[in-house]
């Protein structure tokens, strides 16, 4: 059976902790986006979709509750359509799709809502109460390090140096300036509005709302030498910096998948179709280099050569890593991360794979090309890669 | 009158000393109101923000940036940060109003008597009758500020002359005009020691005051003997330090700091308006510090003084010293002086000083010479300057940091035999020393009943000191009132049922001598007594257990024996908390590692503000052993409510020891869970600290004290906390933050705080807690790397980071 991805939107992206989106919360920012997807195809009901699939790296606290239920109620304003959330940390976004995908290909359903959300904002990184299991800690400390500290691990052992890492962040702003600048975004973005309840300096109840609509993480005064001023921040004599590293964020991204037979009945103009996806294991401590081992399985089910691809979203979760998987494929950086990535746009976690998928979709549509792939790292050593054909 | 409250202070001024004396006082609590001018033009960040010269960020400029540095600023001017909101910053243009509201107005602004008039007669427009003004002025008489003044201002109108910095150094000179309301006086000499925390010394309205005046005079004629005998920079600050019971810089040292330019500024102050005085030309700048001035070799502020710090080929840095014959930088020679050798094998300083004044050797005349020139200045002050003697004692012990002032070294001297040599070599004494001695009186001082009496000069008797009548003061009990004494540790009676347990161990550390006198103290306050405070007047409270003690039972792989040492420490401690008496200790300066442990297991801790205190093993290769990490399990447990994220919490216990965090003030000692919030006290003022301790210990008693059950409810967490212990040490050490043996040390105090391995949060007891921490502690002793970081700490006296 023939699926389609129909229709993909995303927020723009927030700092997290001092940014735009701080105030609103991720079941809004989500349920927002999903409205969104409505309006813009009003001929559908809710009741003619079968399921609401929502990302979410860390599901716990404003995440928690099984955040998929509640955005499918709160987005779609019916208590019919069912919700599920599900965590593959930074491929979460991507892996929702690839079930939406799987479940129509398999009969299981005409129309899905699949994508991710985070807020980084209210919750720490990794959540709020980390236990590890003491025995496997002791035995396999790897498998609960820090993403940084695995980050420092690829450049020790895929020499990637200080210098290159801060040219590849200085690079990713630039582009994402470029971006911002043109309106490259524009079809992307759902405006969302932000409502703040705060105290004034005379410590009376306030309120203010404003519209957010523009990526905020790319940095107009940065440059190679402020980059190179910055301490390292994972490993003592490390090379890893926060700013060659990705920026954590606030966002939420939603595509919609589709049948053959719900497209004809709503005459939908089908946007792409997913292709294949992969997920792989690696080694923890070199967990950003996941993707080396995902992208061949990817392009294998697909049938398809690395050089068929006409346009890659690789996250930059770190610069690092991100040379890493480029020199070790060989991927072509003319056409990778083509307006910026991570870095200058900042990562949601359990929202990237989505949110990569809708960028990807409009820059080939605007470059009129066939082939994209959304590839990343995940988490204690992981990998993941998907392939989409432009229709 | 209704007495004077202080509930608010406006400090004039924001320059060096306002900002910080602004911090003092949010340090003790007050609402502050600093202000400063607004600035004639914008700068170029301004400019490019576009503000003008309306913007209220750039008329509080001034205030800002200069209060920003002063809280970025080492040594920190605040108690802890958080104490920083109580300071509210403004401009005198737009927030002088305000001062209607403040209970003290303080002038620290530029030493120009024509400014500080304008400033004045602004305040006087806005301050509502009764407000306390002072001025901060170092040198400008306090007079001359009273003209056009209206009566209300001159009555409550004096001198508060603080020292650099504020919140460290002791001495706040007190300076009446003619008119100051005496009521006032009186008020300012009591509130500065009690609620600043400062030594409050009265001072007549004379050119630089008391500290200036005669450590001026004490620096100016050393550099015309220094000339005269030939000696080098570092002989001189080898004389005059630490051996004399003077800071470890000196003189010379002294002087780069303070900045040549400063000093050279008073001195000639001096000279100017003191027409009269007979060592006039004592205060001549001598040529080659001329020379320095000119060159702008003004010390640590130009980079280089009577020192100057430069780099080797060898990338190694040197501190040269200026030869002050050549005026050139020269590497320092080694010195050495047949006196300081005797002298050091002294502990007394009273005793090091006879025999440093007596013995034949070139440092025996510079001491003789320097200290008769200084004796002969200070009896001629009196009455210039004070009235009564102690003052200028107590000035120059509080403004410069000596152990002993001018009298108290002379009274350690013997009076008459002094003045006898003085008449020899022809120094002039002022007739009253002459007179005290015709009158049968040999000391300046003495100590009566329990209290030190001063020779008071008009009646020719002996007072006790104004302020001290109802303190207790350690040193004027010890003769009299020791119970019971051992090589580190002496037990004095305080009175009224309280005994005073005072270590006296190298650094007052904590070993098998001091063990013993605790124990000591203890059996005998069950005994006989009510109550027991633990109290030194030592440099530090204590600088933690004696690493020597624990390092030869280790290295000799006695491990039965450490064993056995630690469990008495450890039960030591415990009967600190259990026995049927209060026991209040009552800390200084350092109380680290055992001197932590201890503290913890008080009844109550009366903590001096400037307390810096910490568990601070790892350093050395260990964990607390002497019921520290007991007693962080313990408040973990304590401080844990249903539904809070433990694991978090623990997290912030157990990196409070296993990065050895110190406090850096009482406050901050609550802040780390040192100190506990609602029972234990921080106290401004060390002079008052132990009449405070012992009363303390008498409530205790007076609420009826019964001894505590020892605690076996302590809610451990068990396998839960264990993982994060493990996955942070790992990941501390694969980011080479620390080193493997960090990462062990790392792992045997999380196994300890997280009360073993146990499967689900269980209820323990402290004797279950102590033997997981001495185990622990003892298996640490056995490894190699621990034993080199005892032996760095013990041979070098610093922590080896291996």
């Amino acid at each position: 059976m023939n699926t389609y991805i129909v229709a993909g939107y995303r927020t723009a992206v927030g700092k997290s902790g001092r940014g735009s989106l701080r105030f609103t919360r991720p079941d809004d920012l989500a349920a927002n986006v999903i409205q969104h997807l409505m309006n813009q195809n009003p001929s559908i009901t809710p009741q003619e979709i079968d399921d609401v699939i929502v990302g979410n790296a860390t599901p716990e606290a404003e995440q928690g509750l099984n955040i998929g239920r509640l955005v499918s109620l709160m987005g779609l304003n019916s208590i019919d359509v069912p919700g599920m959330t599900v965590n593959r940390y930074c491929s979460s976004g991507l892996e929702t799709i690839a079930i939406a995908d799987s479940k129509i290909k398999n009969g299981m359903g005409n129309l899905i809502i699949a994508g991710g959300v985070e807020s980084m904002s209210p919750i720490a990184m990794g959540g709020w109460r980390i236990v590890p299991n003491a025995k496997v800690a002791k035995e396999n400390p790897t498998y609960y390090w820090g993403m940084g500290l695995t980050a420092e691990e690829v450049a020790n052992k895929f020499n990637v140096s200080r210098e290159d890492q801060d040219q590849f962040a200085f690079e990713s702003h630039m582009k994402a300036l470029k971006a911002n600048e043109n309106g490259t975004f524009k079809d992307d973005i759902v405006p969302i509005q932000v409502e703040q309840v705060y105290l004034d300096e005379n410590g009376k109840r306030q309120t203010r709302s404003y519209t957010f609509d523009q990526d905020e993480g790319p940095r107009a005064g940065t440059s190679v030498e402020a980059l190179a001023r910055l301490r390292p921040v994972f490993a003592q004599g490390g090379s890893v910096t926060a700013g060659n590293s990705s920026q954590t964020s606030d966002g939420a991204a939603f595509v919609m998948v589709a049948s053959e037979e719900m497209v004809k009945r709503h005459n939908l103009k089908p946007i792409a179709r997913m292709v294949s996806y992969a997920a792989a294991g690696v080694d923890p401590s070199i967990m950003g280099i996941g993707p080396v081992k995902a992208i061949p399985l990817a392009l294998k089910q697909a049938g398809l050569k690395l050089s068929d691809i006409d346009l890659i979203e690789l996250n930059e979760a770190f610069a690092s890593q991100s040379l890493a998987v480029i020199r070790e494929l060989d991927l072509n950086p003319e056409i990778l991360n083509v307006n910026g990535g991570a870095i200058s746009l900042g990562h949601p976690l359990g929202c990237t794979g989505a949110k990569l998928s809708v960028q990807i979709f409009n820059e080939l549509k605007r470059r009129n090309k066939k082939y994209g792939m959304v590839t990343m790292c995940v988490g204690t050593g992981q990998g993941a890669a998907g392939i989409f054909e432009m229709l | 009158m209704s007495k004077r409250r202080i509930k608010k202070v406006a400090v004039l001024g924001s320059g060096v000393m306002g900002s910080r004396i602004a911090c003092h006082f949010a340090n003790i609590g007050l609402e502050v109101l600093l202000l400063d001018i607004v600035p004639r033009e914008l700068n170029d960040t301004e400019k490019a923000k576009n503000l003008t010269l309306e913007d209220k960020s750039v008329r509080n400029r001034i205030v800002n940036d200069a209060f920003t540095a002063a809280i970025k600023s080492s040594p920190a001017p605040l108690y802890s940060k958080k104490f920083a909101n109580r300071i509210s910053l403004g401009n005198f243009d737009d927030n002088l109003s305000e001062i209607a509201e403040a209970d003290w107005v303080i002038e620290v602004v530029v030493e120009r008597l024509d400014i500080k008039k304008v400033v004045f007669e602004k305040v006087e427009k806005f301050r509502k009758e009764g407000t306390i003004i002072s001025s901060n002025t170092s040198g400008i008489p306090i007079e001359s500020m009273l003209e056009g003044r209206s009566d209300d201002f001159k009555t409550n109108f004096l001198g508060t002359h603080f020292f650099n910095p504020p919140r460290y150094l002791e001495l706040l000179e007190i300076i009446p005009s003619s008119k100051t309301n005496p009521e006032l006086v009186e008020f300012m000499l009591d509130y500065g020691r009690k609620y600043l925390g400062k030594k409050t010394v009265l001072a007549k309205d004379t050119p630089a005051f008391i500290a200036n005046r005669i450590g001026v005079f004490s620096i100016m004629s050393l550099f015309h003997t220094v000339e005269k005998m030939g000696l080098t920079v570092e002989e001189v600050d080898k004389l005059t330090g630490p051996v004399l019971g003077r800071p470890k810089s000196a003189t010379f040292r002294t002087c780069d700091v303070v900045g040549l330019d400063t000093l050279v500024h008073v001195a000639n102050g001096v000279a100017e308006n003191c027409p009269n005085d007979e060592k006039k030309s004592a205060f001549e700048i001598p040529s080659y510090v001329k020379h320095m001035v000119e060159q702008n070799w003004l010390g640590s502020k130009s980079g280089q003084g009577f020192y100057k710090k430069v780099k080797g080929a060898d990338g190694k840095s040197e501190i040269l010293s200026l030869d002050l014959k050549t005026l050139e930088y020269k590497t320092q020679d080694k010195v050495k002086f047949d006196s300081i050798g005797k002298a050091r094998e002294i502990d007394d300083l009273a005793e090091k000083t006879r025999v440093l004044f007596n013995h034949k050797d070139k440092g025996g005349d510079f001491y003789r010479t320097t200290f008769t020139d200084l004796f002969s200045y200070v009896s001629f002050r009196i009455p210039e300057i004070s009235d009564e003697l102690f003052r200028i004692d107590d000035g120059v012990k509080a403004g410069f940091g000596w152990q002993l002032g001018p009298f108290e070294s002379w009274d350690a001297l013997g009076v008459s035999t002094v003045l006898a040599k003085m008449k020899e070599s022809g120094k002039a004494v002022a007739p009253w020393v002459e007179e005290m001695i015709a009158a049968g009186n040999d000391s300046f001082y003495k100590i009566e009943n329990g209290s030190r009496l001063y020779y008071d000069i008009p009646t020719k008797t002996y007072k006790a000191i104004p302020g001290t009548e109802n303190l207790v003061v350690l040193d004027n009990l010890r003769a009299e009132h020791t119970v019971w004494k051992n090589n580190d540790a002496t037990i004095i009676d305080l009175g009224d049922g309280i005994l005073n347990l005072e270590f006296h161990s190298k650094m007052n550390t904590i070993g098998a001598g001091t063990i013993n006198a605790i124990n000591k103290a203890i059996d005998l306050a069950e005994k006989e007594y009510e109550g027991l405070v633990v109290y030194n007047t030592g440099g530090n409270f204590s600088a933690g257990a004696n690493v020597g003690m624990i390092f030869m039972m280790a290295v000799e792989q006695e491990y039965d024996e450490l064993n056995f040492a630690i469990k008495q420490f450890q039960n030591t401690m415990m009967r600190v908390r259990y026995s049927s008496i209060p026991v209040v200790v009552a800390t200084h300066q350092m109380a680290l590692g055992g001197g932590c442990e201890l503290s913890m297991h008080a009844d109550k801790v009366i903590a001096h503000a400037e307390t810096y205190m910490g568990l601070v093993e790892f350093g050395v290769g260990v964990i607390p052993g002497g019921g520290g990490s007991k007693e962080f399990a313990l408040r973990l447990s304590d401080e844990l409510k249903d539904g809070d994220i433990r694991i978090n919490t623990f997290r912030e216990r157990f990196l409070t020891i296993g990065q050895a965090q110190v406090a850096t003030s009482g406050e901050e000692a609550f802040e780390l869970g040192y100190l506990r919030r609602g029972v234990d006290e921080v106290i401004v003022s060390r002079e008052l600290q132990l009449t405070r301790a012992k009363k303390a210990a008498l409530e205790l008693v007076e609420k009826g004290y019964t001894k505590p059950i020892e605690r076996t409810d302590i809610k451990v967490l068990g396998q839960e906390a264990l993982g994060i212990v493990y996955v942070g040490a790992n990941s501390m050490k694969s980011g080479k933050y620390i080193s493997e043996h960090d990462q062990l040390i790392s792992e045997k105090l999380g196994y300890v705080l997280a009360g073993g391995d146990l499967s689900e949060i269980t209820e323990v007891s402290e004797r279950y807690l102590l033997d997981l921490e001495r185990k622990a502690f003892v298996e640490l002793c056995a490894k190699k790397k621990t034993l080199q970081r005892l032996q760095s700490m013990i041979t070098k006296g610093k922590v080896l980071r291996n």
